[in-house]
C-alpha cells in the first residue's frame, strides 16, 4: 500500500464546508428521555387524576425500574392489581426502599397521591405493601394525533 | 468460571411484570395455538400439573376461576430477553444466550470482584463468603429491579457444572448457587437426567449399567461411556470432571437452512389455505435469509396431513429457483404451481412449512445457465433491492404491513390460535400499559 495524504469529507468539486470540522452527531431524544433502556418502560395515562402535575389524559410517561422512589416522587405502582401514576409520600420515617427491594411496609405509612380533589388519596393499610413499578422521569405530551 | 443465568418461569414471570393480578396465583403460558402448558409459576407446580398437560384439559378448571393461562407473547419475551442479555453485557466479561431465557456468563476475576463487593455492600453478614456469590446476588437483584424477572444464578468450572449450579441455585432463598471444588456430593443427589445434554433416551439405557446419578456418570469408564452414547455423552462426563469440553456455538455462523412453519390453529381443508399459509412462512423465512445475507437455491414445501393424537402424513416437493435469490416474490412464482400437486380434497391439514436451503452469499460463482435469461443480468443474484425496502418499511412500520397478496388478505383462519394473548407494550406504541 502507498502512503497517500489523508482525505476528509466528499466533496467532489466546489469549496469545501467550512463547518466540516465542527460537526456533530445531531441531537436524540433518547439520549435525554433513556438514560438505561434495559429498563425503561413507555405508559400511557389515561385520566386526569395528575392533572395538577402536568400529566394529561393520553400522555406519555417514560418509566424507570431502576431508581428507587424517594418521598415527593411520580411513581408508578400497582394497587389491587391495577396500575396508578400517583406522588409518593412516605410518612414514620420511612425515606425510601433499601437496596433491592420492590416493596416497602412494615409499618410505615404509605401514601399515593392524586394532583386532582377529585380523585381521593390512597393510604395502604397498615401491612399492605407498596407494588412498586419505577418511578416517573418524564411526560411525554403530544399535541394531536395521541394515537 | 463459568456462570449460567436464567428466567425462572420466565414466560409467566413476563406476564408479570405487566399484570400484577398473576402474582402469587396458579399460571401457566401456553405454546403455539394454545396446545399445552410451556412455562408454570411455582404456585401452579404446587398443584402437580406437570409440563406439557394439554390445555383443554385444564379449562373447566380455569372456568372455576382457579387456575390462570395466557398464549404465548413472543414478542414480549423476546424483548424482556433482550433487556436481561443487554444488562449482562454491561457486567460480565462475555455472554454468550444460550436460549430465550438461559446465558453464559464469564464473570470478571474474583480480584476483580473482591473490589466491587467492596463499594457497593462494606458489610454482607452470615452469608457465605465467596466472591462468585456476591456477585450473583447483585446480578440477580440488578435484573429484578430494572426488567422486572426473578433469575438463578449458577457457577462452577464447566458450563454442564454450571448447569447443574443452577439447578442447584433454584432451590436457594437467594437464587444463587457456587459449585464446591468437589462436587462429589451434590452429583451424587442428581439423576443423569438432570444433567445437560443427557436428554430423555439415554437414562434408561445407562440404568442398565447400574449408572442413575451424576456422579456414577463421572466416574464410569470412558469405554462404557462412549458405548452408551459415544463420544457426545464423553464430552457430558468429561465436564462433570471439571474438564470444559463444550464448543462455544458459533451464533454468527451461517446457517444452512432458513425455515418456516407452523400449525394451524383449526385444520386447514382448502387449498387456499395451503397457499395463503405456505406464501406466509416463505415471506418469513426471506426476511429471515435476507438478515443473513443469503440467497437461496432451492426450497423444500410441506403439508402435514391431520390426525388425531399427533402425527400425521408429510406431503412435500423440493423446487429449485431458476437463479439463487432472496427475492420473495421470485420464490412464491417458483413454488406455488406446485402446491396444488400436495392438496387432496376432503383430507385436513395441521401444519405447513417452507424450508429455504443451498444457502450461499451473494456474488458466488457459479456455472450460469445457457437457457436462463436472468443469468445474464447481472442483478439476478445479487440481494433484491425491492425487499430490501420491504423490509425497512416493516421494521419501520410494524412487521406485516407490506406483503405479498398470495399471503392472503381475508381472515386468515389458518393462523396460529392465540386467544389469551396479552398485550405487546413494549414493542408497540398502540399496546402500551395504561396508568389510571
Amino acid at each position: 500500500m502507498s502512503t497517500k495524504a489523508k482525505v476528509s469529507g466528499s466533496v467532489v468539486a466546489g469549496f469545501p464546508s467550512p463547518a466540516e470540522q465542527y460537526l456533530e452527531p445531531p441531537l436524540d431524544l433518547n439520549e435525554l428521555l433513556v438514560k438505561r433502556p434495559a429498563a425503561t418502560y413507555f405508559v400511557r395515562v389515561e385520566g386526569d387524576s395528575m392533572s395538577g402535575a402536568g400529566i394529561s389524559d393520553g400522555d406519555l410517561l417514560v418509566v424507570d425500574r431502576s431508581l428507587r422512589p424517594a418521598n415527593g416522587d411520580v411513581i408508578i405502582a400497582s394497587v389491587d392489581g391495577e396500575f396508578t401514576v400517583k406522588t409518593l409520600r412516605l410518612g414514620n420515617g420511612e425515606r425510601g426502599m433499601g437496596n433491592g427491594k420492590r416493596r416497602m411496609g412494615n409499618g410505615a405509612e404509605i401514601r399515593l397521591e392524586p394532583a386532582n380533589p377529585k380523585y381521593p388519596v390512597i393510604t395502604l393499610k397498615q401491612g399492605q405493601e407498596l407494588d412498586y413499578f419505577g418511578k416517573v422521569t418524564a411526560c411525554i405530551h403530544l399535541f394531536a394525533d395521541k394515537r | 468460571m463459568i456462570g449460567l443465568v436464567d428466567g425462572n418461569n420466565f414466560f409467566v414471570s413476563c406476564e408479570r411484570v405487566f399484570n400484577r393480578k398473576l402474582v402469587g396465583r396458579p399460571v401457566a403460558v401456553l405454546s403455539n395455538n394454545d396446545g399445552c402448558c410451556v412455562s408454570r409459576s411455582n404456585e401452579f407446580k404446587a398443584l402437580g400439573i406437570p409440563m406439557g398437560t394439554p390445555y383443554f384439559q385444564l379449562k373447566s378448571r380455569e372456568a372455576s376461576g382457579e387456575l390462570s393461562f395466557c398464549s404465548s407473547n413472543y414478542e414480549l419475551y423476546g424483548d424482556m430477553s433482550r433487556r436481561i442479555v443487554s444488562i449482562l453485557r454491561e457486567e460480565a466479561v462475555d455472554v454468550e444466550q444460550y436460549s430465550i431465557d438461559e446465558a453464559f456468563i464469564t464473570p470478571p476475576s474474583p480480584e476483580a470482584l473482591e473490589n466491587i463487593e467492596e463499594e457497593t455492600s462494606p458489610s454482607l453478614s452470615s452469608t457465605p463468603r465467596s466472591p462468585y456469590l456476591a456477585y450473583g446476588r447483585r446480578l440477580r437483584s440488578k435484573i429484578l429491579r430494572w426488567v422486572g424477572i426473578p433469575c438463578g444464578v449458577g457457577f462452577a468450572t464447566t458450563k454442564t457444572l454450571a448447569k447443574l449450579a443452577n439447578h442447584m441455585a433454584k432451590k436457594q432463598p437467594d437464587g444463587v448457587f457456587l459449585m464446591p471444588d468437589d462436587p462429589t456430593e451434590i452429583l451424587a443427589g442428581l439423576p443423569t437426567g438432570e444433567v445437560w445434554g443427557v436428554g430423555r433416551r439415554l437414562p434408561a439405557k445407562l440404568r442398565a449399567e447400574r449408572i442413575i446419578t451424576a456422579q456414577q456418570l463421572r466416574d464410569a469408564p470412558d469405554a462404557t461411556i462412549r458405548a452408551i452414547g459415544g463420544v457426545t455423552l464423553l464430552r457430558t462426563a468429561m465436564e462433570l470432571r471439571g474438564i470444559p469440553c463444550c464448543e462455544e456455538k458459533d451464533y454468527n455462523a451461517a446457517p444452512d437452512t432458513v425455515s418456516c412453519s407452523r400449525s394451524f390453529g383449526t385444520p386447514a381443508t382448502t387449498l387456499d389455505a395451503l397457499e395463503e399459509s405456505m406464501a406466509s412462512f416463505a415471506a418469513q423465512a426471506a426476511t429471515k435469509l435476507r438478515r443473513h445475507g443469503l440467497l437461496a437455491s432451492c426450497c423444500n414445501i410441506y403439508a402435514q396431513v391431520f390426525a388425531s393424537g399427533g402425527g400425521g402424513d408429510l406431503v412435500g416437493r423440493t423446487v429449485a429457483f431458476p437463479t439463487p435469490t432472496d427475492a420473495t416474490n421470485e420464490m412464491l412464482r417458483a413454488f406455488r404451481p406446485e402446491i396444488a400437486a400436495l392438496f387432496t380434497p376432503g383430507l385436513r391439514y395441521r401444519k405447513t412449512g417452507v424450508i429455504f436451503f443451498g444457502l450461499e452469499k451473494p456474488g458466488t460463482p457459479r456455472q450460469m445457465d445457457l437457457f436462463d435469461s436472468q443469468s445474464l443480468d447481472t442483478n439476478s443474484r445479487s440481494p433484491s433491492p425491492l425487499y430490501k425496502a420491504v423490509d425497512a418499511l416493516n421494521a419501520r412500520y410494524g412487521k406485516g404491513k407490506i406483503f405479498s397478496a398470495a399471503e392472503g388478505i381475508g381472515p386468515r383462519s389458518w393462523q396460529m390460535k392465540r386467544s389469551k394473548l396479552s398485550k405487546r407494550p413494549t414493542t408497540r406504541w398502540d399496546e402500551l400499559l395504561t396508568v389510571r
